[in-house]
């Protein structure tokens, strides 16, 4: 090129390349080095993380090896150690000569098998391999020959060379014969040994399960046994397959404590000097819940079921933990582990293990259900009654019409019959007709069954809010529109969601359901005592559901609504019918004309206007009514006075006067009705009220089921797609403060653009994702604001991260076919009805009523835990008292059991499925089989009769002091169970076990404990017994149990009035007061339970 | 501007390749074109020197004296290639390294990407199917290119410019082959992999690509401009307005070679010739098409039962 000079050298074989190549060498040597640290330690985190590990555990195992010797030698200083200790070395010493002798023998003996051995199995492995080859080869004459060669090898002899310097010479024949007999001979040598040793080992091993059971944590032993390991640790990828259900998990090649025996937390695992728990110390932590451990065996259930995100990767802590774009299934954060429960335990209401309640799945399946979620969003098993009445529907249509087809045939196959050839055939038609007779009688009893079944699914079918066709004769008129305008103003802690209604929506809304509404009179009621009435209130038992007071003041349970303002917005008569039975219908429904049912059709048909459980056929048509209120609140068998008292006090829980709401008299308006018809359609107000017009109308949110594992892309984000994805300090799209108060980890700087990050903002503020958007009237999101605590936030948001469809098989669905089943579903209705509230059903579990102020001075007028009730009482016995606990039709206003309690066990009138459901869930809670078989208490003879008086009204153990007997002015003052329900209520068995030791069975009750002493494998009084017992050798628990199931009322009168203190008793309140505080002598007269 | 957004798209494993082909592209054009600069100015020398023409000369330089006439190709060559050799598996073994394939979640067929997008490669195809029926973009089109590839050496008439890098010897084979490549290939892909967002819809670089954005444009064809109506009318008017634009471009085509390229036009046999023509009409209306969709909204031209044009 004429610009650049021409060089004087040829520039193509004169160059020199040489730099370059060094360079680009360098680089790939380099590189080379880069990929072969990449594929051993780059792509191998988890080689780092066991390093560390090596290091910290190993020093953490010194440390508690050196604690636990000196627990060791506390427990060595134990003078029952030392005995044993002594034992041990006696044994050794009497047996040091014997064993060593023993030993001796089989030393010499191994020697010589050794020697026999070597020879034997080469020789062996040459004979298997010829005859091998025999056996193969094809042709016969080389069959021939080998077998030759083989029986030449045999005959062969060989020299086996003894320890003691002997030679012998064997054939093969020999050679196996001596190998066998010596190997028999060893074996005997070693079992003699072993007897010899016997003493000395067992005394060994006493002393060890000694220390091991009086230790609180490992042996020096077992540590030695961790150090060992973990020294001896070389790095590998720890995996757990379970080819079942696809599961490779190699979480615990970097939580390597996870299965560790013992409880090791980032502080112990943290670098010496570190200061902060590095990412390290994290991994290092035991498992935090080794009892789940324990039920869910990771070699069976490995990590990722539970806890989600990519078992196998392992390749970075995003990968493994599935923090990653591509992977569907991300670890669970911490705070919301337990939704992973829900993968296998959706049919679980409640689940505990031991007495261990997991809150936040619980909780959050409770709020699904208590605060209405599913009246508008489905959710496999939740509500499922109505969808169940409609499938028992379609049977007993289809059912029918099979009858009917049944019928024709048979007519049709009779004239065949007449008509028939032969008389074979004529009997064989009339055969069939027959059969098809017997058919029909058949589904006539499916039929039945399935009237049955819908009969109890209409009674167990709830709504979550009131009946609204009342509203005309319960309601504050001027209220409703103050009220909807929002709900949580008037009552901050109402399930009642706020709609965000407009004004004009708001006066629609109410005009649709005030003239939709019931125009019916209901009686009148004179005012009550409004002091009694609170009285009443407050020991009735009422808190446990219902609360009271605002704010600070708040007392009572959450299950219901708060009656502070109940004043401002109730009609006094209304009120009255309510409290009496709230179950109680203006007028009945019927599913089937859709209609309310009123007193002119019962007319029509001549028939009384009368309807109740028992009285449920539509008089028109004959199908089954719907005539109760779809409340959970039950009966308290109140007087009618009583009831009348309590709603004049609730009457004046108010904070304004009724009369000073502004006048909405534009709920007369028709105009307004129709227009109202639609918002209550579109909100799906008849999700949770019954709303006259619209008793079937559909759920109008989005099917919840499977909404934890519902792709991203399907959750729509809105105009905060971007930021949720991003993050930053702009990341929070809530600006309302309370809203904001919601989130569980406030406001989001991190990105949030995950399910749990959609579903928590869409819980703090339903209509988030409309923010910023132009939407109308019907576009806007019609979901109301729950106003949601953090913590409830937080249950439903792991409830529903939970709901994911799951790839594990069937198996592992916890859906158990035997007595665990019925546990399963008796959760479903405790929680229904709220038996919790009052009842201690899980070691450990606070009622509402306990944490009440009122009942900390008398602890024994709360209601009865129901620990072991299964245990406890007749399954026959507690179905009848389920379904009337007043154990009486006539004397109602009381309590069945316990007179004594203020405290009211109500009437919830369960249909019988419930009941079936309740007394086999207390049944299975309780490992008892069903069905019960009670025990034949053998008859007493006359003496044995009064020596068991003599226990029973001895004045160490005064029964009847405590025990009601049925005389009012005794059972005033009593605190226990008349002993007459005893035969028909109680287990003998568990009877025992109660006199024996009532504080094991209930803690805290005033049942005095230590009433018997062991003696002789017998139980014997404690206290001095009377001088009929000598020489009796009877079990004096056993006696006393059986005196007691025999007991008749005639007999308990007199040991009563023989008894001068048992009338006299009256309890000073001080003695109460100190029952209660646990001094619980034999003479405190507490109640029992 | 969005810069994460640039950011995310141009870092994304798929993208890599194509972030490196522009620069790689416009290096190696620069290159060429710099050596066939000096080519063309030693051919534009060694013409007005006729000895000099005589002599040899090694790249651009003429010989001196002591300089080989021939160099073996080991090692002068290969010291070369193995050079390349080096800095490729290098550069491969750092990209595997530090980028792991694109791996995404299991197919879901309930659930597609959006936008789903074609490997980087046949981005250039997926474009055209916003252009042209999928029969057409999909078959004929690339039938067309291979065909059209496969019948170069037998249309190409100029004996120029064979082993070295020239322009002014075969302006048009290079004119022709960047417009194909660089144009309607390299630039399709480039549009596909930085353009087009959520819903195939056209983003800037710098754009959000928002899954909920929503514009307004409504295509139409060509004949419902005019206001035809009925279908047979539509097809006639398609095939005029595409036989037109054939028979125009291929007589502006012929005049066009006869004014430039006499010398090659009258090597030309009239098979080479229309060849020529045809293929490169259709490779012109390509981006013609774009052109009408892009700025007018014009869907189709042409419009058959059969298919669409």
């Amino acid at each position: 090129m004429p610009e650049q000079p021409n060089p004087e050298q040829d520039p193509i074989t004169s160059k020199s390349y040489a730099a370059y190549y060094l360079i680009a060498t360098v680089i790939l040597m380099a590189t080379l080095f880069w990929a072969l640290w990449d594929e051993a330690w780059g792509q191998r985190p988890w080689k780092a993380f066991q390093e560390h590990w090596k290091d910290r555990y190993g020093a953490f195992l010194n440390t508690a090896r050196s604690k636990s010797a000196t627990s060791e030698k506390d427990v060595e200083q134990n003078p029952d150690y030392a005995a044993l200790k002594q034992a041990y070395e006696k044994t050794y010493r009497d047996s040091k000569t014997q064993a060593e002798e023993a030993r001796k023998a089989v030393d010499e003996v191994s020697a010589r098998l050794l020697a026999v051995q070597s020879v034997f199995t080469d020789r062996r492995a040459y004979v298997n391999a010829l005859s091998y080859e025999i056996e193969t080869s094809t042709s016969a004459s080389s069959k021939a020959s080998k077998q030759k060669e083989l029986a030449e090898y045999k005959s062969k002899v060989a020299t086996v060379e003894f320890p003691d310097g002997s030679k012998k010479k064997y054939t093969f024949q020999q050679l196996e014969e001596t190998y066998n007999e010596i190997r028999d001979e060893r074996t005997r040598k070693s079992l003699e040994l072993g007897d010899v040793l016997k003493p000395v080992t067992a005394a060994r091993a006493k002393m060890d399960e000694y220390i091991s059971d009086h230790m609180v944590d490992l042996t020096p032993q077992q540590i030695d046994g961790l150090k060992k390991k973990t020294a001896d640790w070389d790095p590998k990828i720890v995996q757990i397959n379970v080819a079942e259900a696809n599961i490779v998990d190699r979480c615990e090649s970097c939580h390597l404590n996870a299965r560790e025996p013992l409880k090791i937390t980032a502080a112990a695992m943290t670098q010496k000097g570190g200061k902060k728990p590095d990412e390290y110390a994290d991994a290092f932590v035991s498992h935090p819940e080794p009892e789940l451990l324990g039920i869910h065996d990771p070699d069976k259930f490995g990590c990722s079921p539970c806890h989600q995100g990519n078992g196998r990767a392992t390749t970075s802590m995003e990968k493994a933990h599935g923090n990653y774009e591509h992977w569907l299934w991300p670890l669970f954060p911490k705070e919301n582990a337990e939704a992973g429960c829900q993968n296998c335990h959706s049919a679980d209401m409640v689940l505990a293990s031991g007495d261990v309640q997991w809150h936040t799945i619980n909780d959050g399946k409770d709020l699904f259900r208590q605060r209405g979620c599913m009246g508008c969003h489905r959710y496999e098993g939740y509500d499922k009654e109505p969808e169940d009445l409609n499938s028992i529907g379609q049977q007993i249509k289809q059912i029918e019409t099979q009858k009917k087809n049944n019928g024709k045939q048979t007519a049709y196959l009779m004239k065949e019959a007449d008509a028939a050839q032969s008389n074979e055939e004529a009997n064989r038609l009339n055969g069939q007709a027959v059969d098809l007779r017997v058919a029909n009688s058949k589904l006539d009893g499916r039929l039945q069954q399935l009237d049955y079944q819908s009969h109890s699914l209409m009674q167990d079918q709830k709504k979550v809010g009131p009946n609204l066709k009342d509203v005309r004769l319960k309601l504050n008129k001027n209220w409703i529109p103050v009220w909807l305008k929002k709900p949580s103003d008037f009552r901050p802690t109402t399930k009642m969601p706020n709609f965000r209604l407009t004004d004009h929506q708001i006066q629609a809304i109410s005009a649709y359901i005030w003239q939709s509404g019931f125009t019916d009179a209901i009686p009148q009621h004179k005012p009550g005592n409004a002091a009694h009435g609170k009285e009443l209130f407050e020991t009735r038992g009422c808190l446990a559901c219902h609360s009271i007071g605002e704010g600070d003041q708040m007392q009572g349970g959450a299950f219901a609504a708060n009656l502070t303002r109940v004043g401002e917005k109730a009609n006094y008569d209304y009120l009255v019918r309510w409290i009496h039975n709230a179950r109680e219908r203006t007028r009945p429904y019927c599913p089937y004309e859709k209609k309310d049912i009123g007193p002119e059709d019962y007319a029509k048909k001549g028939l009384p206007y009368q309807f109740d459980l028992d009285h449920s056929q539509c008089p028109n048509d004959g199908h089954e009514l719907q005539v109760q209120n779809m409340t959970v609140m039950p009966s308290l068998r109140l007087a009618p006075e009583d009831a009348e008292d309590i709603a004049t006090y609730l009457m004046t829980q108010k904070k304004r006067e009724p009369s000073s709401y502004a006048d909405a008299s534009f709920m007369d308006d028709p105009a307004l009705k129709a227009e109202g018809k639609k918002w209550v359609r579109h909100f799906g107000c008849s999700g949770c009220h019954e709303i006259a017009g619209m008793e079937d109308e559909g759920r109008i949110g989005t099917e919840l089921t499977y909404e934890g594992s519902k792709p991203i892309e399907r959750l729509d984000f809105a105009l905060f797609t971007e930021i949720a994805q991003r993050g930053g300090k702009d990341a929070e799209p809530i600006k309302d403060q309370d809203d904001l108060a919601r989130l569980p980890d406030g406001p989001a700087t991190a990105p949030w653009y995950n399910q749990k990050g959609f579903f928590e903002h869409k819980l703090a503020e339903p209509n988030i994702y409309d923010q910023g958007k132009i939407k109308g009237e019907l576009e806007a999101s019609r979901m109301p604001n729950l106003h949601l605590t953090r913590e409830q936030v937080l249950d439903l948001t792991t409830f529903l991260m939970g709901s994911a469809e799951t790839s594990l098989p069937a198996s592992y669905q916890y859906k158990p076919g035997d007595a665990r089943h019925d546990i399963q579903e008796g959760w479903w209705i405790v929680k229904k009805y709220n038996c919790m509230g009052c009842h201690q059903f899980i070691p450990g579990q606070r009622t509402i009523l306990m944490g009440l102020q009122q009942y900390q001075d008398i602890q024994e007028q709360l209601p009865p835990k129901l620990l072991t009730e299964g245990a406890r009482v007749d399954p026959e016995w507690l179905r009848k008292f389920l379904s009337n606990p007043a154990l009486s039709t006539t004397d109602t206003n009381r309590n069945g059991v316990r007179p004594y309690l203020k405290v009211r066990m109500p009437t919830f009138s369960f249909s019988d499925n419930e009941l079936r459901k309740l007394v086999r869930f207390f049944q299975a809670l309780s490992q008892q089989p069903l069905p019960y078989i009670p025990e034949q208490a053998p008859a007493l003879t006359a003496r044995e009769t009064d020596m068991a008086r003599s226990l029973f009204s001895s004045s160490a153990a005064p029964c009847l002091k405590c025990h009601a007997t049925g005389d009012p002015a005794h059972d005033k003052i009593a605190t226990a169970p008349n002993f007459l329900l005893a035969k028909e209520r109680l287990k003998p068995d568990w009877v025992e076990r109660w006199i024996t030791d009532p504080q094991a069975v209930s803690p805290g009750t005033s049942m005095p404990s230590g009433l018997f002493k062991q003696q002789n494998n017998q139980w014997v009084f404690a206290g001095p017994t009377p001088p009929s017992f000598q020489g009796y050798e009877g079990d004096h628990r056993k006696l006393l149990t059986d005196y007691i199931f025999q007991l008749t009322a005639e007999e308990q009168r007199r040991v009563a009035s023989s008894m001068p203190h048992a009338k006299a008793a009256v309890q000073p309140k001080s003695n109460r007061t100190q029952a209660a505080a646990g001094s619980r002598t034999k003479a405190a007269s507490g109640g029992s339970r | 501007m969005d810069w994460r957004q640039l950011w995310e798209i141009c870092s994304a494993p798929d993208n890599v390749p194509i972030v490196g082909l522009i620069p790689l592209l416009a290096f190696y054009i620069y290159l060429a074109w710099k050596q066939a600069h000096a080519n063309d100015q030693l051919i534009a020398q060694l013409e007005a020197d006729p000895a000099m023409a005589k002599t040899h000369h090694r790249k651009t330089w003429p010989f001196k004296p002591g300089w080989q006439k021939e160099v073996h190709v080991w090692p002068f060559l290969l010291r070369i290639e193995f050079l390349a050799a080096i800095i490729i598996t290098i550069i491969l073994m750092v990209w595997s390294i530090t980028l792991n394939a694109p791996l995404e979640e299991p197919a879901n067929p309930n659930l597609t990407m959006n936008p789903a997008k074609a490997p980087w490669y046949f981005l250039g195809l997926q474009e055209m199917l916003v252009y042209f029926d999928p029969w057409i973009a999909g078959v004929v089109m690339p039938t067309m290119i291979i065909v059209g590839l496969m019948v170069i050496p037998y249309i190409d008439t100029n004996p120029l410019g064979s082993g070295y890098y020239t322009w002014k010897q075969r302006k048009f084979s290079i004119g022709t082959f960047l417009f194909g490549f660089i144009v309607l290939w390299v630039a399709m892909i480039i549009i596909g992999t930085f353009i087009r967002g959520p819903g195939w819809q056209w983003f800037w670089p710098g754009q959000t690509w928002d899954h909920n954005r929503l514009i307004y444009e409504v295509n139409r064809d060509l004949p419902d401009i005019f206001g035809i109506t009925s279908n047979i009318a539509k097809a006639i008017f398609g095939a005029l307005v595409v036989g037109g634009y054939y028979v125009l471009g291929g007589f502006l085509v012929y005049s066009l070679f006869r004014r430039y390229m006499g010398k090659d036009f009258k090597r030309m046999s009239l098979l080479q010739f229309s060849m020529t023509q045809f293929l490169l009409l259709t490779m012109v209306a390509l981006p013609l098409k774009m052109g009408l969709r892009l700025l007018w909204h014009i869907k189709y031209v042409w419009i058959t039962p059969w298919f669409n044009v």
